[in-house]
């Protein structure tokens, strides 16, 4: 087995009196989709924004292509690969795909020696069709707000966008909720295809079906600790309910 | 094996109904102009019917007229574009436009007075008026980035404030007493047109003319009008082609991912309440050329006029949509309106009327484009 | 000696309304008529206007700008002269400094100006710093003011503390009415203090507030000045909704229908009544005396007042110019 790309070490998040993150130590590797499951209150979403900056944990390590890495800011993680993609999506949809590609990293024409900076609209629309072909989506029109796009399409521009900054880890929250049954899988199949040039991506999900659809390994946490961290293709539906209600915990067993 | 493509998703709407969305977007971004279109051609039939044929609507002095009348409104909607664009609203424009009147008025005669000659007392003018409003954009800007204040609050606050300031600067009166000269930066023109007999076209400087030959003289672009149309075409530059424009815009439509694609929202805010406050500086300069004198209150019945310039050109209340040339559009339309009323002899106030009814027509549009086109706009608009 | 020049400007008009009707056959000249604001004031002089062209036979244009100042005032002033057909422009110009390049444009275009009610630089149109307009027909403000503050003196017992409350500044009309309230109490009457003159934009809800504020202030306040339409109205329900009338004395400029039952109600002392009708009516004659080619009009005729007070209110002699529009 490779280096881990991402190795979590014992982190610990506490808000007051309440231990979201408790004692978690977790690995990543290259070339692998990881669903992280657990019900709501689990402490899923509180380790992942630990790992992309937005929290700052209270113990613990986490080392980042065998770094040891401290985040301050999201865009720290982002600057060295670790992309996010919300539940909202973050995306403005009063603007067309490219611009949201390219959002807050506009390419420029410099002019006056940097005193005058246009909007390089054509290398950037370019770029983008590029990105998108690279992972095989294809829009009919790419300068229309991405507001008149489906669910599903929508998704395929954040993912583009993390893409295109070079992702070296992808982070996807509950990427198939509010999506029709199509749509969700083209969205599973481009995490497949993510995968497959690279980029691992780790699924928080409690959606089971999406789990044994395109994952690799999966890890279970319940109330803050990790229960169990399997080959997807060695447990099934009904364990991994038990694992996710707390009624089977690996870990407690020594 | 070649996979096949992955075809995300066919658009919700089939090719039929995403025609109509088209149609819809189309003639909502184009409603503004048709309107304009025809009631300019309303007056140009109407008004010499009325008058018995001895009054024309689109003589050259006429448009001229018009062009100078939308300065004001056009200048306070250029920043207010701006403004609204980014989800906010800018209330203190008219009185930051009494402001910079104020202040043109009393730095370019304290200049003059202390030996500057005209020309450089008037670009001190120019600058204190719009050093005075910027300072003003950036403190509407920075409480409502930093502290979190809704901009309507914050600005309609600081209205109050910048009246008071402007009061008192002028010291309740209109500030006079400045230089003969500046009568000729705020009225003369580019261009003379001398119709008729022994007429011709002058650049710059019109011929020394008496009587008949001054009667047919028309004005063509004054300065003040070419001044304007210099910052309409600053900012139309500045928001459809610059990073700065497309993160208005971003902010607009999801502050929040704006801010997690890294954009600086809180500069941008800061830097869209200047704008506004600038643009509001010029146009009281402009008003001091124009009237010879500084003036505390003239602002004060131009900001509703530039909120319903900004809307009837289509810029969205809710942010995250608009266009510079749609507010151009919006204050042609409120000018051709009152120039052509007072040519059929109908009271200006009718004009009021009419202005609420278009104002109102174009929310109702930009409402139904919502609904019809179906948006998912994610964020408060602050 | 206002009387004087009253009689001289009659005399003339009615010559030349006879002369004018025997010429209208060859001039079909065309006035256009901007005064300041929609207000009684103007509207009794609208009355004058258009009474004076049906006499003559002349065509008025009329535009009444929706609220007072210049950037209401010039964008009509400028669509009237745009309109290419008028001859005479008469206007009440509501700034005497800012309105002058407005007018001037007017001039050379082709138009000519007489100004009613208000003047341009210093009113003298012989000597003075603006001498295009053909003529300024209004009050002697000046002297108006003056008899307000005698009025007003004379009711307060001759001391006390008055208050002025004003529109604009900048303004020829009430200014000479300020002028002449101060010069008078200062001249006269040493033991009345003069406070303001605060300005309310010709808008009376901010009369009645300044005029409310004031009387919290200076619980000893003896009388009141308002200089105009509006003024006077806001600043006089202000001492009534104090529940000071006939206590505060008030005087109004401005003869309107309130001003009148206010009047009869006793919370108002004075009404100066002006006499619009006659600025119009007269200014119309100058434009037809000049277009037939008159040269000696006066550049400056004096209307004269009416002083209206409880004795004379019913007399139709001093109650015939309240601002009625009929």
């Amino acid at each position: 087995m490779s280096e881990p790309i991402l190795s979590i070490r014992k982190l610990i998040k506490r808000f007051g009196g309440l231990t979201a993150v408790n004692e978690v130590s977790w690995e990543v590797y290259p070339g692998e989709v990881v669903a992280l499951l657990g019900d709501n209150g689990a402490g899923k979403s509180t380790l992942i924004k630990c790992v992309s900056g937005v929290y700052q944990p209270d113990g613990g390590e986490i080392y980042f292509e065998g770094r040891s890495r401290h985040f301050t800011t999201p865009m720290e993680a982002r600057r060295v690969g670790i992309e996010t993609i919300y539940q909202d999506l973050a995306l403005a949809n009063n603007l067309d795909v490219s611009a949201n590609i390219f959002l807050g990293r506009e390419m420029k024409h410099h002019y006056l020696g940097g005193l005058v900076n246009t909007l390089d609209e054509s290398k950037m629309l370019s770029e983008s069709e590029a990105a998108l072909d690279k992972l095989e989506i294809h829009f009919p029109d790419l300068k229309q707000p991405i507001e008149s796009l489906s669910g599903g399409m929508r998704q395929a521009v954040a993912i583009a966008r993390a893409v295109y900054w070079d992702a070296r880890l992808m982070i996807m929250d509950e990427p198939t909720n509010n999506l029709g049954v199509p749509e969700q899988q083209k969205v599973l199949e481009l995490i497949r295809r993510l995968r497959d040039q690279g980029v691992p991506v780790i699924l928080i999900t409690h959606t089971l079906p999406d789990v044994f659809a395109v994952s690799d390994r999966l890890m279970v946490m319940h109330r803050g600790r990790k229960v169990t961290e399997k080959k997807t293709s060695e447990t099934n539906t009904e364990e991994l309910v038990q694992y996710m209600v707390g009624a089977r915990d690996d870990m407690l067993v020594h | 094996m070649a996979t096949p493509d992955v075809n995300i998703g066919a658009p919700v709407a089939t090719p039929a109904v995403a025609r109509r969305h088209r149609l819809v977007l189309t003639l909502s971004r184009l409603w503004a102009w048709a309107f304009l279109g025809l009631m300019i051609v309303f007056f140009v039939i109407a008004v010499p019917i009325y008058n018995g044929g001895s009054v024309n609507f689109l003589t050259v002095r006429n448009s001229q007229n018009i062009l100078v009348a939308i300065i004001p409104v056009l200048l306070l909607g250029l920043g207010q574009t701006f403004v609204i664009i980014g989800a906010g609203i800018d209330l203190s424009v008219g009185w930051v436009m009494s402001l910079g009147s104020v202040l043109s008025a009393l730095a370019l005669r304290a200049a003059f007075n202390a030996g500057l000659p005209l020309f450089p007392s008037v670009v001190v003018g120019f600058l204190a008026a719009v050093a005075g409003a910027a300072l003003v954009g950036l403190i509407n800007g920075t409480i409502i980035a930093k502290l979190k204040v809704p901009a309507f609050i914050v600005t309609l606050g600081s209205s109050f404030i910048v009246r008071g300031v402007a009061l008192l600067m002028s010291e309740n009166t209109t500030v006079i007493g400045l230089p003969r000269g500046i009568r000729d930066y705020g009225n003369e023109s580019l261009f003379y047109l001398i119709r008729g007999e022994g007429g011709g076209f002058y650049f710059l400087a019109p011929p020394e003319l008496t009587g008949e030959l001054l009667r047919r003289m028309d004005r063509i672009l004054s300065y003040p009008v070419v001044i304007t149309a210099i910052v309409v075409a600053i900012a139309m530059f500045i928001l459809h082609k610059t990073q700065f424009g497309r993160h208005t815009f971003a902010i607009g439509g999801n502050i929040e991912a704006a801010r997690r694609a890294g954009i600086p929202v809180d500069r941008r805010v800061i830097m869209l309440y200047v704008l506004s406050a600038t643009t509001a500086g010029i146009a009281g300069f402009l008003s001091t050329l124009r009237f010879t004198a500084g003036s505390a209150v003239i602002g004060d019945p131009l900001l509703l006029s530039s909120i319903a310039a900004v809307i009837i050109g289509g810029v969205s209340l809710f942010g995250g949509a608009g266009s510079i040339i749609g507010t151009v559009i919006g204050s042609l339309i409120i000018a051709v309106l009152t120039t052509g009323l007072v040519m059929l002899n109908v009271q200006a106030f009718w004009q009021f009327i009419v202005v609420g009814v278009v104002v109102i027509v174009a929310v109702l549009i930009d409402q139904s484009r919502e609904l019809i086109v179906g948006r998912t706009r994610t964020g408060p608009p602050t | 000696m206002a009387k004087r020049h009253l009689i001289a400007a009659f005399a003339a008009a009615t010559l030349l309304a006879v002369g004018a009707n025997a010429a209208s056959a060859q001039e079909n000249i065309k006035i256009g008529f901007l005064p300041g604001v929609v207000d009684p004031f103007y509207q009794v002089m609208e009355l004058g206007v258009n009474k004076a062209a049906k006499d003559l036979g002349i065509e008025v244009v009329t535009q009444v700008p929706p609220t007072w100042g210049v950037e209401a005032q010039t964008p009509l002033l400028n669509a009237m002269i745009a309109r290419g057909d008028l001859n005479y422009i008469i206007t009440a110009p509501v700034d005497k400094d800012q309105m002058v390049p407005a007018l001037q444009a007017a001039l050379d275009a082709g138009i000519k100006v007489i100004t009613v009610d208000t003047f341009l630089g210093d009113g003298d149109y012989v000597n003075g710093p603006v001498t295009f307009p053909i003529s300024y027909i209004g009050s002697d403000n000046v002297e108006g003011g003056r008899i307000s503050a005698r009025g007003l003196a004379k009711a307060i017992g001759g001391k006390g503390t008055v208050y002025i409350n004003s529109t604009n500044p900048n303004v020829s009309s009430v200014e000479g009415r300020e002028q002449g309230f101060k010069e008078e109490m200062a001249k006269d009457y040493p033991d009345i203090t003069v406070l303001g003159p605060d300005y309310n934009l010709d808008d009376p809800n901010k009369a009645a507030q300044q005029t409310a504020a004031v009387l919290e202030q200076h619980p000893d306040l003896a009388g009141v000045f308002g200089t105009n339409v509006f003024s006077a109205q806001g600043a006089g329900n202000a001492v009534v909704n104090a529940g000071l009338g006939g206590h505060v004395q008030v005087v109004a400029y401005d003869a309107t229908k309130d001003a009148i039952e206010s009047l009869n109600k006793g919370d108002v002392t004075l009404v100066l009544a002006q006499k619009p009708f006659d600025m119009g009516y007269l200014a119309v004659e100058f434009a037809a005396a000049d277009a037939a080619g008159v040269t000696s009009l006066p550049k400056r005729v004096q209307t004269g007042f009416a002083i209206i007070d409880k004795d004379n209110v019913d007399d139709p002699n001093y109650s015939r110019f309240i601002y009625k529009a009929e």
